[in-house]
């Protein structure tokens, strides 16, 4: 049937921060995705839940997905050590657009755990760097320790055209970047917001105030894309968990552009 | 296609359900009371003069399904369905319920039954005060997706051919049948009249909203306080969405069993509370309110977007299960009541 999975193994745990991990899976068949798309990961016997895979859509030996330990299933995810096996299904979903994005300065926006997304784009986008004019990446956590990536986020600057810029909720003693919600962030940006894409990730509170701003910025709602969060359950638009307005955000989405909810009621629900 | 209409006696009908329960699971309405409630056909039938409790819906999409053991699909191999007696407001329902499981990616189990069962749907000569198809346009008789329809005319029954399948049934079992005589298709016009003209009386009386601003009232109703008001009297049992033939949400879940990992899917629905909850905690639907508006809102403006249909077949189902009392048609009027209101 549509919903049954298949095995992935787990061959490596990358501890990110304290709340959140890495799992490397290796596939038992092959398997591709699309940058943005998403797959539903069970744990045996226990359930399963959506996550949009965080590595390289390149690679196609193993693939990456950053976990926030936030639920049920997410905490027995956590508990997971390499050797280990779960289950998988997908890709599911339309993914970023990225040839849409070619010729263009490209913003984007993650917080929290939403850099996993976001990461995945990021790779994507550098394995053809020479498309894209500019790329600037604002990132916002909680605190320095829930940063995630931070064994590689500073290599992300070894492209010319590449910019980044780091937040932090709250600092600490050895903290020297920006203290504040990511929207501190976002002003004076090095690129022109009237044709420039933006890319917004992150909890959905960080996701309105990031669009609003975006807005206020000078962003066009057609250029700006969110990665909406439902109840993801069947992945195919039939299950009825992730209903929002007309569309199904498993199936529509999960990226959608604002100019296509921003009549929706409640989206940020 | 000219319509072929054949005709067969009440014991001939009995001989044919006998031998259909070789190949098929026969399913009757039996009647309790006023009520009719699916039962296994067990040698006898009885017309039923409207629709049974509960809807077909369980028949092509079992309210909970094995889907896979230790990753494997479990096989298809069941037993069909031949569901006799099944009303218009039920075999239209199938419309959402096609659109859902076999748009793009086709759901193998609901296709499995959708292929395999057989419909011998009825008209109906009688109804329930929460009946309400002919406000959705629907009529209290069949006319399309079934196999066969049954009308009963005086001590027999007219049967309609609506499917090749039906066709076909009707070949290899043709002694069963004969040729109808004309007065008994004029019998059966003016009886199907009737039954649409005192349903249409009730409605009238009833005073239910037009169909056409269901989709504008769900819409510009969107902040009302009804939904508030309304949801203060649901007590969450999620009969409404059990109950109703269009719902098709579904909950996949896991287990362990003998070593053994399961995976399955139980019937799920919106007017429960965790239904829309996101691992973070989310939950866009926390509020009864937000949950029954939700409902209405799939029904009258999803589907209506999506495929150009209400979800709803007018069945009343929803209001006769309900516990407390919430009734659409009453939800309706009040929402054209305070539209108008806001325009003065």
């Amino acid at each position: 049937m549509l919903y049954t999975p298949w095995e992935v193994k787990v061959t490596k745990v990358i501890e990110e921060t304290p709340t959140i991990k890495t799992f490397v899976l290796k596939p038992e068949r092959n398997f591709s995705f699309k940058t943005g798309q998403f797959v539903e990961l069970t744990y045996p016997g226990k359930g399963e839940a959506p996550f949009t895979p965080s590595s390289d859509p390149n690679v196609k030996d193993e693939f990456e997905i950053t976990i926030m330990n936030v639920g049920r299933v997410t905490s027995l995810f956590h508990k997971l050590s390499s050797g280990e096996k779960l289950g998988v299904r997908g890709p599911y979903g339309n993914g970023y657009p990225v040839d849409s994005f070619v010729n263009k300065e490209i913003l984007i926006v993650g917080g929290g755990v939403g850099l996993a997304p976001l990461r995945s784009l990021i790779f994507t986008l550098f394995s053809r760097i020479e498309q894209f004019k500019k790329i600037v990446i604002c990132y916002g956590a909680r605190t320095p320790q829930d940063i995630v990536y931070k064994y590689q986020i500073e290599s992300w600057l070894k492209f010319k055209n590449v910019h980044l810029r780091l937040t932090v909720d709250r600092g600490d003693e050895n903290w020297r970047g920006n203290v504040g919600v990511v929207t501190t962030i976002l002003n004076d940006l090095p690129l022109l917001t009237k044709q420039a894409v933006g890319v917004v990730c992150g909890p959905p509170i960080m996701m309105k105030f990031t669009t609003l701003r975006l807005l206020e910025l000078g962003f066009l709602p057609e250029n700006i894309y969110l990665s909406m969060e439902k109840n993801m359950s069947c992945g195919l638009g039939k299950c009825g968990h992730c209903r929002l307005g007309k569309y199904y955000v498993c199936k529509d989405g999960p990226v959608f552009r604002f100019a296509d909810i921003n009549e929706i009621e409640d989206i940020w629900d | 296609m000219m319509k072929r209409i054949y005709a067969i006696t009440k014991k001939a009908f009995l001989n044919f359900l006998e031998k259909l329960s070789s190949v098929y699971n026969v399913v009757i309405p039996s009647q309790i009371e006023n009520n009719y409630r699916w039962i296994n056909f067990n040698g006898e039938f009885n017309f039923n003069d409207y629709r049974c409790i509960s809807s077909i819906r369980q028949f092509f999409f079992p309210c909970q399904e094995l889907i896979s053991i230790n990753y494997k699909d479990v096989e298809l191999k069941k037993r069909p369905f031949c569901i006799v007696g099944a009303k218009s407001c039920d075999i239209q329902s199938l419309n959402i319920q096609d659109y859902v499981f076999l748009t793009d990616e086709i759901d193998g189990s609901y296709n499995f039954f959708r292929k395999n069962n057989i419909i011998i749907s009825s008209d109906c000569r009688s109804f329930k005060e929460v009946c309400f198809c002919l406000n959705l346009n629907i009529k209290p008789y069949p006319e399309a997706n079934f196999d066969l329809n049954l009308s009963l005319v005086d001590d027999l029954y007219l049967i309609e051919v609506g499917s090749e399948k039906g066709e076909k049934l009707i070949k290899e079992n043709s002694n069963f049948f004969q040729e109808p005589p004309d007065t008994w298709l004029e019998k059966n016009l003016k009886l199907r009249k009737n039954v649409e003209e005192q349903l249409s009386k009730q409605l009238i009386s009833q005073g239910l909203v037009n169909r056409e601003v269901l989709y504008q009232l769900v819409k510009s109703g969107y902040e009302n306080d009804i939904w508030q008001e309304e949801a203060e009297h649901c007590v969450e049992c999620g009969a409404c969405i059990m109950n109703c033939p269009t719902c098709h949400c579904f909950l996949i879940f896991d287990d362990e069993k003998d070593k053994n990992l399961l995976r399955g899917r139980t019937w799920d629905g919106c007017q429960y509370k965790n239904f829309a909850k996101v691992a973070g905690g989310a939950n866009p639907l926390l509020f009864r309110s937000k949950r029954l508006r939700n409902r209405y809102l799939k029904k009258f403006e999803f589907f209506p977007d999506r495929l150009g249909i209400y979800a709803c077949t007018g069945c009343g189902r929803c209001i006769e299960c309900c516990p407390g009392k919430i009734d659409l048609r009453n939800i309706f009027k009040r929402l054209e009541e305070d539209n108008k209101l806001s325009k003065l």
